[in-house]
Order: structure tokens, then C-alpha cells, then sequence
């Protein structure tokens, strides 16, 4: 199995698949080490910082 | 006409009430024009990190057509309105019936909660009948021992 499973469409909502692609301190997970296509990984970013807003995924482990 | 995707998240303490805002909100979409094509209520959930000192949050989705022209108002109406804790609308491209990650994400967990409280009744059942099944193979044992014992003697 693939590290990093690519979802069939690009959700904010789908945290399951983006917590893939954020490391354990909340950070977005490289192009260079997910290794999944540019446009891929623009997707991704968009929807992880959409989903950060909505608080569904933390920015950092530091919140309070 | 625009496809738009609205999330609110609402003040926790008024989750209570949240049927009354819905049909507030639902008015004042359809007062300014805007068709709704599906209402969402996710329900309670854990924030990922606290919002104005609340640690959980009443999420809604609308999935809505309308005039682009009309969205400012609409965010007018929601900045000033103090059971949103944070709104975002969305531009989409098309707008899926389908049930989002979010809500059938919340269904399952309550789901599951039922069940959980199902099976620990069963686990405490079986461990009943465990501790049964355990005296009687003490029982046994104490027998099988006795003679034993006896011998020794």
C-alpha cells in the first residue's frame, strides 16, 4: 500500500485523508517527501488550510 | 447564479436552540435569493484547537444556489450575529446530494456509541458467566487437591 492514499475528490471535509499529509506537529508535508504530483499537492494545501480554518485540523500541537 | 457551499460553526451552548437559528437562517437565505439545496446539521464536535475559549462546536453545512451579488449581505448578517463563532462560504463548482464526510462521520460515532453501551452490557454478561465457569473449575480443582493432600498426610 501507497504512504499517501489520494482521495477521488478534493475535500476540506475528508480529514481522514488529510491527516496523511500533516506531520504529528500539524505542519503540511512536503511535495518532495509525498511525492505526489504539483498540481496534487496544491489541492491538497488548499484544502488542509481550509479545513485548519474550520478548526477540523489543528495549525500546531502548541494550541492551548 | 453561483453554487455555494456554507459551513457555520455555532456557540456550543446554544446547541440546544439550534433549531430555532436554522429556520432564521434559512429565512434570511431565501430573503435574499438564494435556493437551498441541502441542510446539514453535523452536530456537536471537538474543535481542533479552542475558538473564543469554546473547545467544541455546533457545525452546519448549507449547500445553496444564488447571486454572487447577494453573499456580502448575507456576511454582514453573520459577522454580527454572536452564536457564529466562525462562518466560511465557499464557491463550488457543483453541488453533490450526497451526505458529506462530516455528517456521516458523526453518524457512525453515534452509532457506535449505541452500540458500545449495547456491548459492554454483553462483555458484563460474559464476565458473569466467565467467573461462573472459573468457580466451577476451582471447585474442581479443590476436589482434585483434597485427596492429595490426604496422601501426604
Amino acid at each position: 500500500m501507497k504512504k499517501f492514499q489520494l482521495p477521488n475528490n478534493f475535500d476540506y471535509k475528508n480529514t481522514d485523508i488529510l491527516k496523511q499529509f500533516i506531520t504529528e506537529t500539524g505542519k503540511i508535508v512536503p511535495a518532495r517527501v509525498t511525492g505526489i504530483s504539483a498540481s496534487n499537492q496544491r489541492k491538497i494545501t488548499k484544502s488542509i488550510k481550509i479545513a485548519r480554518f474550520l478548526a477540523l485540523l489543528p495549525y500546531t500541537d502548541m494550541h492551548q | 447564479m453561483n453554487n455555494y457551499e456554507t459551513i457555520l460553526i455555532i456557540n456550543p451552548n446554544l446547541s440546544s436552540k439550534v433549531a430555532d437559528f436554522q429556520t432564521k437562517f434559512e429565512k434570511l437565505l431565501t430573503d435574499n435569493s438564494f435556493e437551498i439545496k441541502k441542510v446539514e446539521d453535523i452536530g456537536r464536535r471537538q474543535l481542533a484547537y479552542s475558538i473564543n475559549n469554546h473547545h467544541k462546536g455546533h457545525y452546519l453545512l448549507y449547500r445553496m444556489q444564488g447571486d454572487p451579488k447577494n453573499i456580502s449581505e448575507i456576511e454582514t448578517k453573520i459577522k454580527y450575529d454572536e452564536a457564529i463563532i466562525r462562518h466560511l462560504i465557499l464557491a463550488v463548482k457543483d453541488l453533490s446530494g450526497e451526505d458529506s464526510v462530516l455528517l456521516t462521520e458523526a453518524l457512525e460515532s453515534k452509532n457506535k456509541k449505541s452500540e458500545s453501551t449495547e456491548e459492554s452490557e454483553k462483555v458484563i454478561k460474559k464476565d458473569k458467566k466467565l467467573e461462573k465457569s472459573t468457580e466451577e473449575v476451582s471447585d474442581k480443582e479443590d476436589s482434585k487437591d483434597s485427596p492429595t493432600e490426604v496422601e501426604e498426610e
